[in-house]
């Protein structure tokens, strides 16, 4: 019984903050304290959202936003992990890439749009390259670390045994950098779906979350930026949500070292 | 000649590290047989350079002088037919108990693997705990599984470098008869670095004193007695009383405890 009320009140601690702010929220509207230019009511703006998904279409902008993250993150993530790898296994490649890649990396994601534009035209190309480049660093970065922290012990362990090569990759590097990929992965999630928004502010199309918000901007249309951004916070929140479960289902042995 | 299986020799071997750009002897003119079947304990202080003759004899470490044979052949490398059991047991978290035992018998097939697996798990003692993780395990657990790891590859030669020094002296003891047990068992040869002598003299028949910088073989003492062995008896005290002078820590009054 205690510890079902221990878990309610958990529950209902987290829904404080949003509680509060929403009753805010309905006071200073329906008290006349801002212009509903500037901040419709919550109840207008329920209605907004629910035409601007039955109505409007608003699900296909979602989709194809989705859609984008999720090929700017599978070549970003995959390259990446290879990257890292490579870099991780081999001392010498470590010595010909890293100098370099860590010279490119600090040029912000963003100043390489004006460039991939001018080479790529306004196309899909330049936004999925943008999102894949935003995936790349994380997983390349917790890779490499993953890989060469992989403990001595273990290494012996597979000498002993006569593990080579490809086997002593499969059995013993990568289930032991795997945790730390799996951080770079969620992190490159998060990456990703931060750079789907600049992709699609910065390099103009007609389609996408992004481009709905900034649409919504330039016609003044106060409900379709706000729901622009709360969906944007939602779907987030919901990937990395998704991330980090299937990261606890996979990493079975250590989720119960966890635990016990 | 033919030599019988399982037999280990050293003959004439040096080995230094180098430190600081200076050359550190660490084992100086080993000369050493450890016949097959025998039960053969290293103990020393430590900074003797056991351990590190058990890593040439494993085949992790290849530069020195002289020879390591195993069977008459030259130690190049590791091989299936020695297994090695670590101080700490290093099972793999991510697998369970039954796939870190069948860690060396990747070539096998599925069923096969599952019989040698269970066999030594039952050995060991832990046949209910096939699909239990590391994490779930305790120490001499853990060790248990470590050991039935290395002997499911059917060695000729068990090396072990201080098994049971990380468990606590109730199930040290516990553990020491279980490798009596498990030897008598298996009928290979078992080579162990220890620095614990009353366990060096409880398992072995033979027990190799080496003393350090650089290290040496200083005396090997016979242990014949009966098995399972009295740790209380006379004749394993005098033993004990041998070894520990090897090391000045005889006591000098011996006899006044037993009043």
């Amino acid at each position: 019984m205690i510890q079902i009320s221990e878990n309610i009140k958990n529950r209902l601690s987290t829904l404080v903050i949003p509680i509060v702010l929403l009753l805010v929220w309905q006071i200073v509207t329906s008290g006349g304290y801002v212009s509903s230019h500037f901040l419709p009511s919550p109840g207008t703006l329920f209605h907004y959202t629910v035409k601007l998904f039955v109505e409007q279409g608003f699900l296909l902008h979602i989709l194809v936003s989705l859609k984008r993250v999720l090929f700017g993150f599978l070549i970003g993530s995959v390259t990446g992990f290879l990257f890292g790898l490579l870099m991780g296994l081999s001392k010498t490649a470590e010595k010909i890439l890293a100098p370099t890649f860590h010279v490119i990396r600090q040029v912000p994601i963003i100043g390489w749009i004006p460039l991939i534009v001018m080479w790529c035209g306004m196309t899909e190309l330049p936004r999925i390259i943008i999102i894949s480049i935003a995936a790349f660093y994380p997983i390349t970065l917790n890779t490499f670390s993953g890989v060469r922290s992989v403990s001595k012990e273990y290494i012996e362990l597979g000498a002993v045994y006569g593990y080579k090569r490809l086997k002593f990759i499969r059995k013993i590097v990568l289930p032991a950098a795997f945790p730390s990929i799996l951080t770079g992965i969620s992190l490159s999630v998060g990456m990703s779906w931060a750079m789907l928004m600049a992709a699609e502010l910065f390099i103009e199309t007609f389609d996408g979350i992004g481009t709905r918000i900034q649409l919504g901007r330039e016609k003044f249309n106060m409900p379709l930026v706000i729901t622009g951004i709360i969906t944007v916070g939602f779907l987030g929140l919901a990937m990395t949500l998704t991330a980090e479960k299937i990261a606890k289902v996979l990493d079975r042995g250590r989720a119960i070292r966890k635990e016990s | 000649m033919s030599i019988e299986k399982g037999t280990l020799e050293i003959k004439a071997l040096s080995k230094s590290f180098i430190v600081d750009g200076n050359p550190l002897q660490i084992l100086n003119n080993i000369n050493i047989v450890f016949p097959a079947g025998a039960f053969i304990s290293i103990v020393g202080s430590s900074g003797c350079g056991k351990t590190t003759l058990l890593r040439i004899m494993l085949g992790l470490e290849t530069q020195y002088e002289g020879d390591a044979l195993i069977d008459g052949e030259k130690i190049v490398g590791p091989g299936l037919n020695r297994g090695i059991v670590f101080q700490d047991h290093r099972l793999l978290p991510w697998l369970t108990v039954g796939e870190n035992v069948a860690f060396g018998l990747e070539k096998l097939k599925r069923k096969e693997k599952k019989l040698i697996v269970d066999e030594h798990l039952k050995l060991v003692g832990l046949s209910g705990f096939v699909s239990a993780y590391p994490s779930q395990l305790s120490g001499g657990m853990a060790q248990r599984v470590a050991i039935a790891r290395a002997l499911a590859s059917k060695p000729e030669i068990l090396l072990m470098d201080e098994p049971l020094g990380a468990l606590d002296a109730l199930t040290r003891m516990y553990m020491q008869k279980e490798l009596e047990r498990i030897w008598l068992f298996e009928k290979i040869s078992m080579i162990m670095v220890t620095h614990d002598v009353e366990e060096a003299i409880y398992l072995s028949d033979k027990v190799v004193i080496m003393s350090s910088r650089p290290g040496i073989i200083k005396k090997i003492i016979d242990v014949p007695l009966p098995r399972p062995r009295d740790r209380a008896s006379s004749a394993f005290m005098q033993i004990k009383a041998e070894i520990l002078k090897e090391f000045h820590l005889e006591t000098e009054y011996p006899f006044a405890y037993a009043i």
